[in-house]
């Protein structure tokens, strides 16, 4: 599969326009020094979407809605049961731990979906129910206390998360488990005929989603240094819009790492152009919904086209 | 199976009956008259709701503008109402206006080949900012004395004593069973949804059906919408939310899959008086609103991996 798909070049022509759009409305906040608190603020979005992406990869409706709601619930045991009561801010004990938590969560959501085979976004709706409540249960209110570390994550450092998440994905391209999994998401009964275990594929891309919303959780962690019970579950729908818009097939086999994480950053810039022009949170959310709906329909219109002529 | 999907019908019904029984047990005053009328309204409720969703995945579609939708129509049918629009004036707007949107969906996710996730989440998002820049963020007006009374869970409709939204509610369930199973239309939903690339040879225009699937999706969204105004009294943008995942979810338990091609309303009503059943038991045991979503998520993929599970791989080919 090529680098840069068709999809993903719609939505880096996009990228290009919407950085040249924003430098210009606000050139201070887009200036060189402040790019580590600039990807600080969009890196909880990019983990996200990146982290919805293995398991849309898998196909056959592989969607993981509980995403939101388990970077909602990591950060929420991070901050209240780690660092508050137990007074436990090593790094050595927290990222661990934030990873273990998110494997754990998406081996259930593999397990669920793949398994037990209850389809996948009904399989994930039940654990965004269950990890948003308990996550409400646990942290009734705001709870401040991120270590200082952690929030340094989200200023000077923020490239560092990022960077991990880039070579833990070139890695896993090295693995044959890559290579079964979009033959799995482009026509599973194909890769079954020629021997790919497609359950145990599809269950452990649901452990890379988890591995990465580990990660997801922990930037957030660091941008708002503190644990919040209600930010989590906003996250789902946005990641898996930006990572449909970036050219993630969501009918699973297409796309990776760039398309998802270019299709988060041109929503966050689109959010940040938006919210710049100082209109009403109406027009925000209009413009926000046609935009959404503009570029993957832009996205589709290629391969409609050459049909009529075939057909 | 056909006979299977009955099997998973049946099943929901008497997982319905189960709890309602459970409940008696457990809970004091749980099979008084006034909580099964309040049962059965708050089903109806979700059984008019989940209608779209029902026919837009038997065509193997999904439908998330739904909760968009029925804000839309709520805030829309109090403001027009407040105005002093004739009542059944105010319905046809609204339902025609619905219908467009439900359109929208169904010719772009058809003809554009898009998933319809995003793409009724993005028209959604859309139609709820356009509700709020309308209303300035406050919707005003209210809800006419017919129809408080046509949902209200101390009406009668006649001899019987429940208000008119549940018999209504069976008339539409009959409705709906005779045209998925008795016209063409209802046919064709079928044919598309099980087999796409079968359906073209049969001469079934897969954009003509989306469009005309999604927009009647829309519609009973929309009157959803419009019977809440009745039930709460007052326009509320966000009153559909909880409906986006009830929806689905009426629809699983129901038996009906996501894939398309199978499943039937019956299934979703089914479905709807489940969810009811176990919102209801979970708060009547005194649990927190937290806890009850946190149980109602784990009762979900237990009832669902019971009966409503997918086929693996290997049977497909």
């Amino acid at each position: 599969m090529p680098l840069i798909t068709r999809e993903t070049r719609v939505a880096l022509v996009l990228l290009v326009l919407l950085v040249a759009l924003n430098v210009a409305l606000n050139p201070a906040r887009f200036a060189p020094s402040a790019w580590g608190t600039l990807l600080g603020l969009a890196a909880p979005l990019i983990c996200a979407a990146l982290a919805s992406m293995p398991a849309i990869l898998g196909g056959r409706g592989g969607i993981d809605v509980s995403v939101g709601p388990a970077m909602g619930f990591i950060n929420a045991v991070l901050i209240k049961t780690l660092v508050i009561d137990s007074g436990i801010t090593s790094a050595w004990v927290l990222v661990p731990s934030a990873l273990v938590m998110g494997a754990g969560i998406g081996a259930v959501n593999g397990a669920i979906a793949t398994l037990v085979r209850v389809q996948p976004i009904i399989a994930t709706l039940g654990t965004y129910l269950v990890l948003s409540g308990l996550t409400l249960t646990l942290l009734p209110a705001p709870l401040g206390g991120a270590p200082d570390w952690l929030k340094a994550l989200s200023g000077a450092w923020s490239i560092l998360p990022l960077v991990v998440l880039a070579v833990a994905w070139l890695g896993f391209k090295r693995l044959p488990l890559y290579e079964q999994l979009l033959a799995t998401g482009s026509d599973d009964r194909a890769a079954y005929s020629a021997g790919v275990n497609v359950t145990a594929v599809r269950f452990l891309s649901y452990v890379v989603t988890g591995l990465f919303v580990g990660v997801a959780a922990l930037v957030l962690t660091a941008l708002i240094g503190s644990a919040d019970p209600t930010i989590g579950p906003n996250f789902t729908l946005l990641a898996i819009s930006s990572a449909a818009l970036g050219g993630v097939s969501l009918a699973g086999g297409r796309g990776g790492f760039l398309a998802a994480a270019v299709g988060a950053i041109d929503i966050f810039l689109l959010q940040s152009a938006l919210t710049y022009f100082n209109v009403s949170t109406f027009v925000l959310q209009i413009s926000y919904g046609l935009i959404l709906v503009a570029s993957i329909c832009i996205n589709a219109l290629p391969s409609v086209l050459p049909k009529r002529g075939a057909a | 199976m056909r006979r299977f999907g009955w099997l998973r019908v049946t099943g929901a019904f008497l997982v319905a009956a189960g709890l309602q029984a459970l409940g008696s047990v457990l809970i004091e005053g749980y099979s008084e008259p006034f909580a099964i009328r309040a049962q059965l309204v708050l089903s109806s409720l979700l059984a008019v709701a989940a209608v779209g969703q029902t026919l837009v995945v038997i065509v193997g579609g999904i439908d998330l503008s739904v909760p968009f939708v029925i804000g839309f129509a709520n805030v829309v049918a109090a403001q027009l109402y407040g105005d002093g629009w004739p009542f059944p004036l105010v319905c046809l707007v609204v339902a025609v206006l619905a219908a467009g949107i439900g359109a929208i969906n169904g010719f772009l996710s058809a003809a554009l080949k898009v998933h319809p996730l995003i793409l009724t989440l993005g028209v959604g998002t859309a139609v709820q900012g356009a509700v709020l820049l309308w209303t300035a963020g406050f919707p005003t007006g209210s809800a006419p004395e017919g129809l408080t009374k046509f949902v209200s869970i101390g009406a009668q409709a006649w001899m019987l004593p429940v208000p008119w939204l549940v018999p209504a509610t069976f008339v539409l369930l009959l409705a709906m069973m005779l045209m998925l199973a008795r016209t063409p239309f209802g046919r064709r939903m079928y044919a598309l949804g099980a087999n796409p690339v079968a359906a073209r040879y049969a001469l079934i225009g897969p954009v003509r059906m989306w469009t005309l699937t999604y927009a009647l999706s829309a519609v009973f969204a929309a009157a959803a919408g419009v019977l809440l105004l009745g039930f709460t009294g007052s326009a509320y943008a966000d009153v559909g939310q909880p409906y986006l995942f009830q929806s689905i979810a009426a629809v699983v338990i129901g038996g009906t899959a996501l894939t398309g091609g199978q499943g039937g309303y019956l299934g979703t009503v089914a479905g709807a008086l489940v969810l009811t059943e176990i919102n209801t038991l979970l708060i009547g045991l005194g649990l927190q609103p937290s806890m009850v979503q946190a149980a109602l998520g784990a009762v979900i993929i237990v009832l669902v991996s019971l009966y409503g599970r997918a086929a693996h791989v290997r049977t497909m080919i």
